[in-house]
């Protein structure tokens, strides 16, 4: 029953969630060592621009990792919220502020779904999950009639292009500023509010939180709720820098996201999850996305690389559970 | 009765801690029912895991057909004929009745599974019990007392010469019991030596021929059945001395309030209209064997599991308790037999745990105040005087006796005025044993209210104000302290059901 002697600043932030962010630095050096023009604010302001809607994602899906849950559909949602909303925008000529809330809500009411008959019907998360992800990319491609959405640009006559100053505003990163302040309000819920305590706890031994008589079910369900509100805003600042959403696509970035959260130490089984883990988890996805592209290769490189990436941290998180037990 | 076909002589066996066998003896002879039988813990178990490989004992010597053998797993006993009917079937659900008589041995045609041979090789063995199943029937349509015989078809078709019953009762039906036991007299008619463990008294007189009696890991003897009475038996079980100083007279006053009372609770089977009252300060004491329906009356109660029927009072007022969250709502803490499954979040601190059923208290706004959080947990450290370094150890951590004063400080922050443990010390070392008896009569003399559930013959008299005692399902009566004895506990544990 020792107790283990650490360095209290290395206790604090945990010391793979160091390793990792060396990790990051590393990558951001070699990147700018063999690509020349790598290193300089253009290509950061791109991988900020990946950081934020992916960060939003992985967020999300944090709080249902740490229930033991999982939840694949994130991605599609993401793109359903985006068409539903920028279509309703661009056809029926409603305000940007309305779109804007309807994509929140649209992502809000997927994750009531997901989380409702997880937690309350006893469905399988993954088997929950992967109906949704396809409803969502249906849904989206139903209501747009299977065309791709362009949301306004900046200096789109109509002054509906606002929006995309919660992105850029100017050269100023804004979105970073918003994205701050999301990550300090997620980190706080999970560590020190009862939501957080309840699905961490119930994530790690489910029974035992519902007979200290914990309602275990709204908690389990509120996981969900705050992942698909995610997908939600991450959809806004999906458009607000890519503008054109295709029908029918987004699976890519479930696995991103899922990626930066066990990256980050977020356990698959539930019961530990980390929110600054997941952010730097995105960071290294983000950057390792703009690398891949600046050296000319594909987007299916970065798949390769980043299902790798999972297995490797996965079989990391189980081997250490293992040698605990 | 044959020749001696089975000798177990001086068979030792410890675990960590505990010595579970100490130089015990057995015998069987071919063309005999032998008895085996004691209380909980008393090593039966452990005695014919010995015997067919699953533990490997320390000392003694096992002579099978003449020879002595040490068999190293199941399978080495199969082959030589030794085979146990497990209390649990092991059967695959949704395979034919003949593919789970053959798992693991299937016929082979070429490479595929010669599924109508075994079908034909079943009906034989079915034939020669007089057993009528269809073997192409799908094992989970059966009810649990075919289920049975299809085990016992399994056993025999290994060429079994010794069969183990593991309480092949527990699940069955009169009518099945009596086919059963037809099945084992027509056993013991060719010759084959059987071991019978039960509970149940009444089927040891009708079916057995011999009964040996073990206590605490050791071998207490062998009477022959005709010849011996059922107190005989209960005295061998239950004739240890106590060390420990039983509990003379109750602790609570004549005029002390009732504070819970449960009337024709009814959940499942392992709960049928069981009915009791708990008054303020005292300790009520649930007796009764494994599977008496103990822990499931208290999860029934605590809304741990749905129930049927029954009424709550608490302090004379009717509640409804559908839920954990209601009975906690209501005052009731519930300490599992099972901590690590029910009780705590292993991975999680001792602060984080404390304060699980309490969290509202800890957040005066959004937020939980972890400084009064952390506050509580070590003052409860403290008092409990839990061995841990610090307040922010991981459960996971500490000891058996530790985190189960980690489960008891979760529910003394709540406050909770109703505590039930179930089985409160197992798996505790002694030191910590009566540390925890020191806590719970700490409580109760501060006006709390126990029910304590527990398997062990000396916390119970130990411990109880008043004794409730379970036997399958149902309340076979209430002693208090003042005239409970072992022999009046065990004789209603094990009372005849008709």
């Amino acid at each position: 029953m020792e107790k283990i002697k650490q360095n209290p600043i290395v206790k604090k932030l945990g010391f793979n969630r160091i390793i990792l962010f060396c990790i990051l630095l590393i990558m951001y050096g070699v990147f700018s060592a063999v690509i020349q023009g790598f290193a300089g604010a253009a290509r950061i302001m791109s991988i900020l621009n990946y950081a934020y809607f992916l960060g939003f994602l992985a967020l999300g899906v944090t709080f249902v990792i740490a229930t033991g849950g999982i939840d694949f559909s994130i991605g599609p949602v993401m793109f359903c919220c985006a068409l539903m909303s920028g279509y309703t925008l661009n056809t029926f000529g409603a305000p940007v502020i309305v779109a804007l809330l309807m994509s929140i809500a649209i992502g809000l009411c997927f994750g009531c779904f997901n989380g409702y008959l997880v937690a309350y019907v006893g469905i399988p998360p993954f088997i929950v999950s992967m109906a949704t992800m396809n409803i969502a990319k249906g849904l989206g491609s139903v209501f747009t009639k299977t065309q791709s959405v362009s949301w306004p640009q900046a200096n789109d006559p109509s002054g509906n292009g606002w929006f995309r100053n919660l992105v850029k505003f100017n050269d100023f990163p804004t979105g970073l500023i918003i994205f701050i302040v999301a990550v300090i309000i997620l980190y706080v819920v999970m560590n020190n509010t009862k939501a957080g305590r309840y699905i961490l706890c119930l994530g790690s031994n489910k029974e035992a939180v519902r007979l200290s008589g914990v309602n275990v079910r709204k908690w389990q369900m509120l996981a969900y709720v705050i992942c698909g509100m995610m997908a939600g805003i991450a959809a806004i600042f999906f458009v607000g820098a890519y503008t054109t959403v295709q029908p029918g696509l987004g699976d890519t970035y479930n696995n991103e996201a899922i990626a930066s959260c066990v990256m980050g130490g977020t356990s698959m089984a539930g019961g530990l999850a980390s929110i600054g883990g997941t952010v730097i988890g995105v960071l290294v996805i983000s950057l390792l996305q703009e690398g891949i592209m600046a050296l000319r290769m594909t987007k299916e490189v970065q798949m390769i690389i980043t299902g790798l990436i999972v297995i490797v941290f996965v079989y990391a998180d189980v081997s250490a559970r293992r040698r605990k037990n | 009765m044959g020749d001696v076909i089975l000798t177990m002589k001086d068979i030792s066996k410890s675990f960590p801690g505990v010595k579970a066998l100490d130089r015990v003896n057995f015998e069987l002879r071919r063309g005999e029912v032998h008895a085996l039988m004691g209380e909980n813990g008393a090593g039966k178990s452990t005695l014919m895991k010995v015997l067919t490989g699953i533990y490997t004992k320390d000392t003694g010597i096992i002579s099978y057909e003449g020879r002595e053998i040490t068999f190293h797993n199941t399978h080495e006993a199969q082959e030589a004929g030794v085979v146990i009917v497990h209390q649990e079937l092991n059967m695959v659900g949704d395979l034919t009745v003949a593919q789970n008589i053959f798992i693991g041995r299937e016929f082979k045609k070429g490479f595929m599974i010669d599924d109508r041979k075994m079908v034909q090789e079943s009906k034989k063995l079915f034939d020669e019990l007089h057993i009528d199943i269809d073997p192409k029937a799908k094992m989970s349509d059966l009810t649990v007392g075919k289920q049975q015989m299809c085990e016992i078809a399994k056993a025999i078709s290994h060429k079994a010469k010794v069969i183990i019953f593991d309480e092949p009762s527990a699940a069955l039906t009169e009518k099945e019991i009596e086919d059963l036991f037809a099945i084992i007299r027509d056993l013991r008619a060719q010759n084959l030596g059987i071991i019978y463990i039960s509970h149940r008294m009444d089927e040891i007189k009708v079916i057995t021929d011999r009964v040996t009696v073990m206590r605490d890991g050791t071998y207490v003897g062998t009477l022959i059945t005709s010849e011996c009475t059922k107190e005989d038996i209960i005295n061998m079980m239950v004739g240890r001395v106590i060390y420990e100083d039983p509990k003379t007279h109750s602790m609570v006053p004549k005029d002390a309030p009732v504070v819970l009372k449960v009337e024709h609770l009814n959940a499942g089977k392992m709960v049928q209209d069981v009915s009791f009252e708990l008054r303020k300060g005292e300790i009520l004491g649930f007796s009764g064997l494994m599977g008496a329906g103990r822990t499931e009356t208290a999860r029934a109660l605590f809304g741990a599991d749905p129930k049927q029927s029954g009424d709550i009072y608490i302090n004379g007022e009717k509640v409804t308790i559908n839920s954990p969250e209601d009975a906690v709502k209501h005052g009731i803490g519930y300490l599992s037999e099972d901590r690590k499954r029910f009780g705590i979040v292993v991975q999680k601190t001792i602060t984080e745990n404390s304060t699980l059923a309490t969290m509202e208290k800890y957040m005066p706004g959004l937020f939980i105040n972890k400084g009064a959080e952390k506050a509580v947990a070590e003052q409860y450290i403290k008092e409990l005087d839990t061995k841990t370094p610090g307040a922010d150890q991981l459960v996971v951590n500490l000891s058996g006796g530790n985190q189960q004063k980690v489960v008891i400080a979760k529910w003394l922050v709540r406050n909770c005025d109703i505590l039930i443990f179930d089985e409160p010390t197992r798996g505790i070392d002694v030191g910590a044993k009566n540390e925890i008896y020191k806590l719970m009569n700490h409580l109760a003399s501060e006006g709390k209210s126990i029910i304590m559930i527990s398997s062990e013959m000396t916390e119970i008299l130990r411990m109880s104000d008043r004794i409730v005692v379970m036997c399958e399902g149902k309340k076979t009566g209430e002693i208090p302290i003042e005239e409970a004895t072992q022999e009046a506990i065990m004789d209603k544990a094990t009372r005849d059901i008709k």
